[in-house]
């Protein structure tokens, strides 16, 4: 506890987390969101292995979300402290990328084991999951099969979702709709109204008013089961699988140009993609990793169904429509 | 004769105009002091709205969003004027009940009910969902003793209020209570020995003390409710329950549209200065308050039954969600919980930040209230007055994101300078509450002991320490305590400024909930409710007793 | 002496202002006596500062007084109530009457001293609002001793008295003026008060002072 107390201070006096100010020791600024190198998170375990590589330090900047750590590089342009962005995901790499404050990564990823071929010249893709409706079996024996199919249920059948203007998958959800229905989301969306209980700000409510038993389902990912499986031993929980299929998000990174550690940061790209940096994934970000990891896959992951149709959207498409689309699904649950 | 002269001709000499009453001590300082620190404050909120224009300009422009501004004013409003009577309503009736009758752990309950709005709002939130949730213990009775789960609407604008009413009818009754229990031991013993009936003595006696209070209490529930997001967004429902707080989030973080959100920013600090300049013209200069001695006088029987009935349906509507957040996280995930040096980490910084900030609320609510207690005139007093509610009108996440911006500006590093803006923004956030609960007292004071003051010629330092200290002193605690609790609840600005390094026990229990830990969330959820809990029984009794000592 | 001449005031809305002249000699008591709502403490709180003229002369021994702010007067205020700060023991409320800074022993030794000559040695420790209403009055004039002030205004000082206590307080007013050459300004509407105590007399009417035989 008076250790405690006095970290606090320091730590308060800026002197935990000032660096050495001449940098004898190259420092790698990450900026992510806040979950990723939390305690719970893979990055502690990433900045620990990577660290061991090489003659550096890492450096986790965090903000409350992945959005907010591109707002902040926006905000600080070429004069950002940042090196690289850890965190964003493919619905915003088009956003992101029209900001041309990122550079190549130049690394050949062509073996990476991905939904689809990997061809993204910026951004590096470092775990992916699909966006899918959970629920427990013991409470809903016969899952809906469909949006369509939860549309007919009764009403007190409830589910809840995250608004798609703070939260990545809420934002995931409207895109699924879109590229489900096209023309008929708004209907689909008219159509889910009376099934939600509540949309909340982030994922965290989200999954904790369901955990609480308030509703029968919540806009989650396909791997929210196992991580009950692995963690809590608890098989109860499982992903309701559209017939209509499903939307991956594909978390990436980012290099920035304006750092003036481009080696140092392929480097922890590299080390990010390795089998020894994807190993830290799964059992922190509850996410699939990017490269196939065998036995250290837990097998919980491999029992997972995935979908068997994977829906897509162009990036050009994503970043041109997300809003009217979004606003399309506000309108229709008001 | 020890009376220093002053040159004829001075400004004494004649008052022209007729009736000039110059009752009040000039107390320059005091006044330099109060009117500096509302113009500091006051500048920062334009810097920080300045610092966000400045970027927005830098920025290619950007989609704009069609917001309905007029729409949201008015569902925002009825919400917020809703909450804002009925927590005034409760919290009187609560006062009330808790002023009157006494009871083994009435301290605890005291502690309890003042915890309930320094807790976040998330977790009061899922604590009204256990009790009153589709699988709550409502729900649970309910099944058990008539077969059937009932039908509780606990989403939409009833849960939106009922969480609300938790958060700040609990508070209300807290403040209410403070004010009930300063009323002078003579006047009580007036009443007493007039046998005024209940509700006489709650008109002559209690109703003049509180009035003055209610006003500034109500536009700062009304400033809670109106700016409240993560509830609303919780338990509204969907979109068609939404706060003006809800479209600046969305113009800052998705659109990144940095002048709409100076735009919205701008609606809502006009929305809210009326509240609080309405809330200042209404507020009268409340009466003398005195020692108390508690009070020794029982009401009548039907009274008191009235009493024991509010008490326990408060304690039942109140406490029941608080507990079943202890229940839950007192449980199995706090054994882990304390193993982790991260929590430990955490526990310290956030003990550090909110001792620090509770002491510069403290200070800042004495320097703005000493100086508008001093204040003769109605429009300085007000200008004074109302820069100290900034944080309740200027959004979350435009004031993050304008304490980052200036940062950078002051060519500060953000790591280094997230403990001290931390620091800064949680003494601000709990300052509204201080001078409401300072203010009233000081002008009472300055206003009913002037004369006398004046008459002695004490010294602004001697009026403070004998006589304006010992009289606040309670009150002084009962404000650290709030700002101290406020401090350990807040998740405002640490999300913007959070490093590795840098977490305050509510950032971890996010950090909790966002890796699925709920049972580490809940527990870190438990164990800040206990420590606020604490705080509000202890801190104020030291204050309290400080006080007595020096008298 | 104390010299009020035509010094003039009105409340706002007032149609007819004040107009006070008045003479107070040194060691003894004036007395100004009326029917409540004449006036009686506006010319108080016009003799202690408290509200400023709109015209005429205050004078002290020839010296201008409205020049001073209420804090620099050389007056002593003892108000019918509220007199002390009863949050305060007894002691602490006289030691507010000594300059600032002074030394803790002078000041005990002084305190004791002034509690002592108005006959009250043994309640020093006694918070003010456990004293009864003449022991309060007593300890307000322990603290004008300290004070050392030239006026003393009394603002109806006996009205919550019971008789015995109303006779002793009187009695020791008179001693202490005479003592201390002060000049006192009574304000009271009770015979008895102004007929033992008073060595010239005022009637206030219609808001003028008239000097009574």
């Amino acid at each position: 506890m008076v250790t405690s107390a006095r970290l606090a201070l320091a730590a308060l006096l800026g002197l935990a987390a000032l660096p050495a100010s001449a940098e004898e020791v190259p420092i790698l600024r990450i900026y992510t969101y806040d979950s990723f190198a939390s305690e719970w998170g893979p990055g502690p375990a990433l900045k620990a292995g990577f660290e061991q590589t090489c003659v550096c330090v890492v450096e986790f900047t965090t903000s409350e979300d992945a959005i907010s750590t591109l707002r902040k590089v926006q905000l600080e342009g070429t004069a950002t402290r940042a090196d690289m962005i850890v965190g964003l995901d493919t619905a915003v790499a088009g956003e992101a990328r029209a900001t041309g404050l990122f550079a190549p990564h130049g690394l050949e990823l062509s073996g990476l084991d991905l939904p689809s071929p990997w061809t993204d010249p910026d951004f590096v893709p470092f775990d992916y999951g699909y966006f899918a409706y959970v629920y427990n079996k013991e409470k809903v024996p016969n899952p809906p099969v469909s949006f369509e199919a939860l549309i007919a249920l009764p009403a007190t059948f409830k589910i809840v979702i995250q608004d798609p203007r703070s939260s990545t998958p809420g934002l995931g959800n409207v895109l699924w709709v879109q590229a489900a229905y096209g023309e008929r989301a708004p209907e689909i969306w008219a159509g889910l109204k009376p099934h939600i209980l509540t949309v909340t700000r982030g994922w965290s409510e989200a999954y904790g008013l369901f955990l609480d038993g308030e509703a029968d389902m919540v806009l989650s990912y396909t791997t929210s089961p196992v991580y009950h499986a692995v963690a809590e031993d608890d098989h109860r929980f499982a992903a309701a699988s559209f017939e209509e299929g499903h939307v991956a998000q594909i978390e990436v990174a980012g290099i920035l140009k304006s750092s003036e550690k481009q080696t140092l940061a392929k480097e922890f790209l590299t080390y990010l993609t390795s089998a020894e940096g994807q190993k830290e994934i799964p059992t922190t970000n509850w996410m699939y990793p990017v490269v196939d990891l065998g036995a250290d896959l837990p097998p919980e992951f491999a029992a997972q169904p995935k979908p068997e149709k994977l829906l897509e959207i162009d990036e050009q498409t994503i970043t041109a429509n997300s809003r009217a689309w979004i606003d399309a699904a506000l309108d229709a649950l008001k | 004769m020890s009376a220093t002269r002053r040159k004829p001709g001075a400004p004494f000499r004649f008052n022209r105009n007729g009736s000039g009453s110059i009752v009040l001590p000039p107390r320059p300082l005091r006044l330099a002091g109060g009117a500096g620190i509302a113009l500091a404050i006051a500048a920062l909120v334009v810097l920080i709205l300045w610092s966000i224009a400045a970027a927005a300009s830098v920025e290619p422009e950007t989609a704009r969003t069609a917001i309905d501004i007029p729409h949201l004013l008015a569902m925002t409003s009825i919400q917020a004027g809703l909450t804002a009577v009925l927590s005034i309503t409760v919290g009187t009736a609560l006062a009330w009940a808790l002023n009157r009758l006494r009871f083994p752990g009435r301290d605890l309950v005291v502690g309890l009910f003042a915890s309930a709005i320094v807790t976040p709002g998330i977790v009061v939130a899922f604590g009204l969902l256990a009790v009153w949730g589709r699988s709550g213990w409502v729900n649970a009775l309910a099944q058990a003793v008539f077969g059937a789960p009932l039908d509780i609407p606990v989403f939409g604008l009833g849960g939106i209020l009922a969480a609300h009413l938790i958060l700040d009818g609990a508070f209300a009754a807290r403040i209410l209570l403070t004010r009930l229990d300063a009323i002078p031991a003579a006047r009580i013993k007036t009443g007493q020995s007039l046998a005024l009936s209940a509700w006489q003595r709650f008109a002559v006696i209690d109703w003049p003390a509180i009035r003055g209070t209610i006003p500034g209490l109500a536009a700062i529930i009304f400033l809670l409710a109106f700016t409240s997001f993560p509830v609303v967004l919780l338990l509204g429902g969907g979109p068609a329950n939404q706060t003006l707080e809800v479209a600046i989030y969305t113009a800052v973080r998705l659109d990144f549209d940095l002048y709409g959100a100076v735009i919205l920013a701008l609606v809502q600090i006009g929305v809210c200065a009326t509240v609080v300049l309405a809330a200042a013209a209404l507020a009268p200069i409340p009466p003398s308050l005195g020692p108390s001695r508690g009070q020794r006088w029982s009401d009548a029987p039907p009274a008191r039954l009235v009493q024991r009935l509010v008490l326990f349906l408060c304690v039942l509507g109140f406490a029941l969600p608080l507990a079943a957040i202890l229940l839950d996280g007192l449980g199995g995930g706090l054994a882990a919980l304390l193993q982790r040096p991260a929590f430990w980490r955490a526990a310290g910084t956030s003990l550090v930040i909110a001792t620090l900030s509770a002491a510069l609320a403290l200070l800042l609510a004495l320097i703005l209230c000493l100086g508008r207690a001093a204040t003769p005139g109605l429009a300085l007093r007000t200008g004074i007055g109302v820069p100290a509610y900034a944080y309740l009108a200027v959004p979350a996440v435009v004031l993050a994101l304008g304490f980052f911006l200036l940062v950078r500006r002051l060519g500060l590093d953000p790591a280094a300078a997230a403990p001290m803006v931390v620091v800064l923004a949680n003494a601000l956030l709990a300052l509204p509450f201080a001078v409401a609960t300072l203010g009233p007292p000081l002008d009472a004071i300055a206003r009913s002991r002037a004369r006398l003051i004046r008459s002695l010629g004490l010294s602004g330092t001697r009026q403070f320490t004998h006589i304006e200290w010992p009289l606040i002193g309670r009150d002084a605690g009962v404000v650290l305590a709030l700002a101290f609790c406020f401090s350990l609840g807040d998740l405002g600005v640490i999300a913007l400024f959070g490093t590795q390094d840098f977490a305050t026990l509510p950032l971890l229990m996010v950090r909790a909930l966002g890796a699925y830990r709920t049972n580490d969330a809940a527990a870190i959820a438990a164990l800040m409710l206990c420590l606020t809990i604490a705080a509000f029984v202890i801190i104020p009794r030291l204050f309290g007793s400080a006080a007595d000592a020096r008298a | 002496m104390l010299a009020l001449e035509d010094l003039a005031y009105a409340h706002r809305g007032q149609t007819a202002p004040y107009r006070f002249s008045m003479h107070a000699a040194s060691g003894e008591v004036t007395a100004i006596s009326g029917p409540s709502g004449s006036g009686k403490s506006t010319l108080l709180d016009l003799i202690a500062g408290f509200l400023v003229p709109t015209a005429g002369t205050m004078t002290l021994d020839g010296a201008d007084l409205l020049v001073l702010p209420p804090e620099a007067r050389p007056v002593s205020i003892l108000f019918q109530s509220e007199t002390l700060f009863e949050h305060l023991t007894a002691t602490h409320n006289v030691a507010l009457g000594l300059p600032r800074g002074t030394a803790r022993d002078e000041a005990r030794r002084k305190v004791d001293a002034a509690l002592a000559e108005v006959g009250l040695p043994g309640v020093g420790q006694q918070r003010a609002d456990t004293l009864s209403g003449g022991q309060k009055q007593r300890v307000a004039l322990a603290r004008t001793l300290l004070r050392n002030r030239p006026v003393l205004l009394l603002d109806e000082p006996f009205s919550a008295l019971d008789d015995e206590s109303r006779a002793a307080t009187r009695a020791l007013v008179k001693s202490l003026t005479a003592a201390h050459d002060w000049i006192t300004v009574l304000v009271s509407h009770h015979k008895d008060d102004i007929a033992a105590l008073a060595a010239r007399r005022y009637d206030l009417r219609e808001g003028r002072l008239l000097s009574l035989p």
